[in-house]
């Protein structure tokens, strides 16, 4: 009888020892990641954790459509009085980057659940990557524009910017820079796989942005047009927009209507039946889809900051530890130049001086907290330096990039990813934080700035604008807790021999 | 030992040095530059004063110095150890330095054939048994003599560049001035001198007249410099070499917003977090030791996990959040109103006796201690309980390290009491950890009090660099960052020796 020949059905309910040597009755051993994996599954706080991130994360992606104050669809009144030319100013306003994000939200389950040759786990990196890429696409298309429309910009440029060949050259050209390295390091098997989906992505990317080139001033006079007789709208689930301040119904308590602020003959009776479900804050703006908008920030400064800093503290700390001597003297003291200081303190500098938007933010705060992750890799490298497959791989004149990030990364990246997930959670916790003090990215909803105006200046209170959003960045700092925690227990040996 | 210390303290400087010019080059290289909010303070007046003020400004905080030189000027001013001639103290307890140079105007060589020499100086001899005061006259009576012939010299100075500027265009310049509004010289000496106009009269006119200004200027200020030397003042510090090298205390300059001398500030402002935070950590230690004793004790039981879960519930509660429902719900009048709002002392507080008392008329009065403590009770409460979740899970992973460890199994065999093993043994050996997490939580706690001073309105460090900063104010913001990167460094230097004294097996070579 071959292991082959085994069907599950014939393992018996106890296995002897002979058994097990013919084959009979093994379970396949779980590698290092999905034996941790359903380790942290077993705990009832990660699940909850992981259930509350993907409802962040599921508002993050589909909010732009969820939560609108531009009605889903408009039917204008034609000269004649009938109702002709149905269109979507929902659709016209979302930006290249909602637009790039609900392609993926719809496409990831499939890809990631259909099943297939790849594994799954190398589906999800791949989805992963796509999503770097189709980031980083948008990102530096904008930046390159920006200089183009810059005010000290040459006469030519702007002119070249004004064209209207410009969106889809500056796309294009950006989709295709960005899209040669992600099919280079793609992790799909195939070499051609990878060079397609890379293709695919740039494809999409460079025709959403190039679409969403040059966004429309937004205007919310709908329920103003609605009454006067001019349009017909439908509106989405809740159909306010973030921006969509209404001065006459600033810090409304929940469950206001629209009618309640509004005189009878401004608003049609369905536009005066809306209802502010979490109330407004100082600006007449709904909390309820400010709240659902900032996810997409929350979810963003959260990975983003975390793996920037991982970037940053692994490469710092792979040359520490693997150096030692001079080199690890003189890297320390900028870790310890960074560290002298305390966090925020030196955020608040770089945030109050910098220019106050989302990638910046990241940025500074991906710059500033990768100590943590540099000291793990430092002292795990330092162990590692001297081990036997080190030394050989040294020995055998391996390139020093293979012996740092293939022999001894994986052995000592653990730490790291572990306390990447309490990271996660500091980097929304600072955010929040900044925000609260007036420094956080402008023009963008976020949690933190809807605390600001729950205390006035004369001692009044507004409960829901703090209750709101301050539970949302609660729970969601808890989550990322108790999933670094779940992830902790599981991976260290240390303290799972103290549990028992 | 002491060599260790020693050379932990040596390295401080360095990290020191990089972390003030980290932050100073954030600073500079802003939009807006340092004293941003200095120079746009004159922004209504008139094109003449505005300059005047600018100047002013710019030479009295050297703001017109490229970034790093006015880092290394700073560097200077607070290092302890400085060449060249020395300082001196004001009455008024303000460091002076010779005045700086003057530029003359531009393209003057256009309109003279050499820089006009100043008149020598008077000489200034102090008549025997002259006082202090006669002396400070002296000195004040020169140096507003150098501000005021100055000051003309900067404004004639200015008519004559506007007047050079309206003239740009005649000689083809496109963009006669730098982003900034600085003329660019370059541009004017490739355009080449104009033939004489009647416009290129007015322009040398202007010239001529700033000309004669820059020189009385020069005058004035050769005559302040005589006065310096002459010594109106004492000196600061003390000469090693005399004229060449002295030591003096770290001169932290003059907050370019308040007007005031930083010390000042820090001084009145480090006390009051102080107040807050030593109050704070040994609520912490109280309170969360004996937690993190109990679960571990316990563990595995319904309180362990309860108390777990309380914790991280804890550790994730946003410190904003704690803030803004705390003065809502407690302190607002609007709901509960037992606390006060902002603050850390009643209005009346100087009217107070410390101690609590009832005054003459009967009214009894809760004194100063008390009012602090209930102005403080909020602002404590959202700073400790993070603390709480940190320590006590510390501490309960400490125990049950020890838990697992033989001595702790033979203590048991041998029949050791339960209580004896808690305390004599597992508990001292689990003391050690909890003398480094002091080194976490407290700079965690000095950020901390950033945002609930902020909430409570408290006047302590977080609000003093908070406006430091939104102010771009070089000298406040330099100062703090030095002081609580010097605070941080030696709490994370004491930990360590801590630690060594109270485990023998640890030594540092």
């Amino acid at each position: 009888m071959t292991r082959a020949s085994l069907q599950p059905a014939d393992t018996p309910q106890a296995v002897t020892g002979v058994q097990l040597m013919m084959g009979l009755g093994h379970q396949e051993a779980k590698g290092f990641w999905a034996d941790a994996w359903s380790q942290v599954l077993r705990r009832r706080g990660a699940v909850f954790g992981l259930a509350w991130v993907a409802v962040v994360a599921f508002f993050a992606v589909f909010a732009p459509v969820l939560a609108s104050g531009h009605p889903l669809l408009m039917w204008q009144r034609t000269p004649d009085g009938s109702w002709g030319e149905l269109s979507s100013p929902l659709v016209r306003y979302l930006h290249a980057s909602d637009v790039l994000l609900l392609l993926g939200g719809v496409v990831a389950l499939p890809w990631i659940l259909v099943p297939w040759t790849a594994r799954r786990s190398t589906r999800a990196w791949s989805l992963i990557l796509s999503a770097v890429q189709a980031g980083f696409t948008v990102v530096l298309a904008r930046a390159v524009g920006g200089i183009f429309a810059a005010d000290d910009a040459q006469a030519w440029m702007r002119d070249f910017e004004q064209s209207a060949a410009f969106p889809w050259m500056i796309a294009s050209g950006v989709a295709a820079l960005v899209a040669v390295p992600a099919m280079l390091i793609g992790p799909l098997p195939r070499r051609w796989m990878n060079v397609a989906i890379a293709l695919l992505v740039a494809i999409v990317a460079a025709s959403a942005i190039s679409a969403k080139w040059r966004e429309p001033l937004e205007r919310f006079d709908y329920w103003a047009r609605a009454a006067q007789g001019e349009i017909k709208t439908v509106y989405t689930i809740i159909p306010f927009s973030p921006n969509q301040g209404e001065t006459l119904l600033f810090t409304k308590p929940p469950g206001t209507r629209v009618g309640d602020g509004l005189p009878d003959d401004a608003v049609t009776p369905s536009d005066a039946a809306k209802v502010y479900l979490l109330g407004t804050d100082a600006f007449g703006q709904d909390v309820l889809s400010q709240i659902l908008h900032a996810c997409r920030l929350s979810i963003s400064i959260g990975l983003v900051s975390t793996s920037i800093a991982v970037l940053i503290g692994i490469t710092m700390g792979a040359l520490m530890g693997y150096f030692g001597g001079w080199v690890d003297l003189l890297l320390y003291r900028v870790v310890e130049i960074v560290m002298a200081v305390p966090l925020l303190f030196l955020l608040i500098v770089a945030a109050a001086v910098l220019p106050r938007n989302t990638y910046v933010m990241m940025a500074i705060i991906g710059c500033f907290t990768w100590t943590g992750a540099a000291r793990f890799t430092r002292a795990e490298f330092m162990k590692l330096r001297n081990q036997d497959f080190v030394q050989s791989a040294k020995a055998v004149g391996l390139p020093l990039r293979s012996i740092l990030y293939k022999h001894m990364l994986p052995n000592g990246v653990t730490p790291v990813l572990v306390d990447a997930s309490f990271a996660i959670a500091v980097a929304i916790l600072i955010e929040a934080n900044l925000s609260f003090l007036g420094l956080g990215p402008a023009d963008q909803a976020s949690w933190g700035k809807l605390l600001t105006s729950a205390t006035g200046e004369a001692g009044s209170f507004l409960p829901w604008l703090a209750i709101f959003p301050g539970g949302a960045i609660f729970l969601t700092v808890l989550s990322y807790n108790l999933i670094g925690e779940a992830l902790r227990d599981a991976i260290d040996p240390k303290l799972k021999k103290a549990r028992v | 030992m002491l060599s260790y210390i020693a050379r932990r303290l040596l390295l401080m400087i360095p990290t020191l040095i990089g972390i003030t010019f980290l932050v100073f080059m954030l600073i500079a290289l802003s939009p807006g530059g340092i004293g941003a909010t200095l120079r746009a303070a004159g922004g209504q007046m008139e094109a003449t004063s505005a300059a005047i003020r600018a100047a002013y400004i710019e030479d009295r905080y050297g703001l017109d110095a490229p970034a790093p030189v006015q880092y290394a000027r700073w560097l200077r001013r607070i290092s302890p150890i400085k060449f060249g001639t020395r300082d001196q103290v004001t009455l008024a307890n303000e460091r002076i330095s010779p005045p700086r140079g003057l530029e003359p105007p531009l393209l003057w060589d256009w309109f003279a054939d050499e820089l006009p020499e100043p008149d020598e100086p008077q000489p200034v001899v102090w008549e025997p048994g002259a006082t202090p005061e006669q002396r400070d006259r002296t000195y004040r009576r020169a140096s507003n003599a150098y501000a005021q012939a100055r000051s003309e010299y900067i404004a004639t100075n200015a008519t004559y560049e506007q007047e050079l500027g309206r003239i740009a265009p005649d000689l083809g310049i496109e963009h006669p001035r730098t982003p900034k509004g600085r003329l660019r010289e370059g541009a004017f000496r490739e355009a080449g001198r104009p033939q004489a106009s009647e416009e290129w009269r007015v322009v040398a006119h202007a010239a001529e007249a700033a000309l004669e200004e820059y020189r009385e200027a020069l005058t004035a200020r050769a005559q302040l410099i005589a006065t310096f030397e002459a010594k109106p003042y004492r000196e600061a510090g003390l000469a090693i070499i005399p004229g060449v090298l002295s030591v003096a205390s770290p001169d932290f300059g003059v907050s370019f917003s308040k007007s005031r001398p930083v010390v000042e500030l820090v001084a009145v402002a480090l006390p009051v977090t102080l107040l807050i935070n030593l109050i704070a950590v040994p609520i912490i230690y109280f309170v969360s030791i004996p937690m993190g004793m109990l679960a571990a004790v316990r563990r595995g039981t319904s309180f362990d996990a309860l108390s777990g879960a309380l914790f991280i519930g804890l550790f994730s509660f946003p410190t904003v959040l704690a803030g803004v429902l705390a003065l809502g719900f407690l302190a607002s009048n609007q709901y509960l109103g037992a606390f006060p709002v902002s603050g850390l002392h009643d209005k009346a507080a100087d009217t107070f006796t410390f101690l609590p008392s009832t005054g003459p008329d009967g009214v009894w009065s809760r004194g100063y201690l008390l009012d602090t403590l209930w102005h403080v009770c909020l602002p404590v409460l959202c700073l400790v309980y993070t603390g709480f979740a940190v320590l006590s899970k510390q501490t309960r992973a400490a125990m049950l390290d020890n838990f697992n460890a033989d001595y702790v199994r033979t203590a048991k065999a041998k029949g050791v009491a339960d209580r004896d093993v808690i305390f004599r043994h597992v508990f001292r050996n689990s003391l050690l950890p909890l003398i480094t997490i002091f080194v976490a939580i407290f700079p965690a706690m000095l950020s901390g009090s950033v945002i609930i001073e902020k909430i409570f309105s408290v006047p302590g460090m977080g609000s003093l660099v908070l406006d430091a900063i939104n102010n771009r104010d070089r000298e406040l913001v330099l100062a703090t960052t030095l002081m609580i990167g010097i605070v941080n460094l030696l709490a994370l230097l004491l930990a360590d020796i801590l630690y060594a004294l109270a485990d023998p097996r640890i030594t540092y070579g």
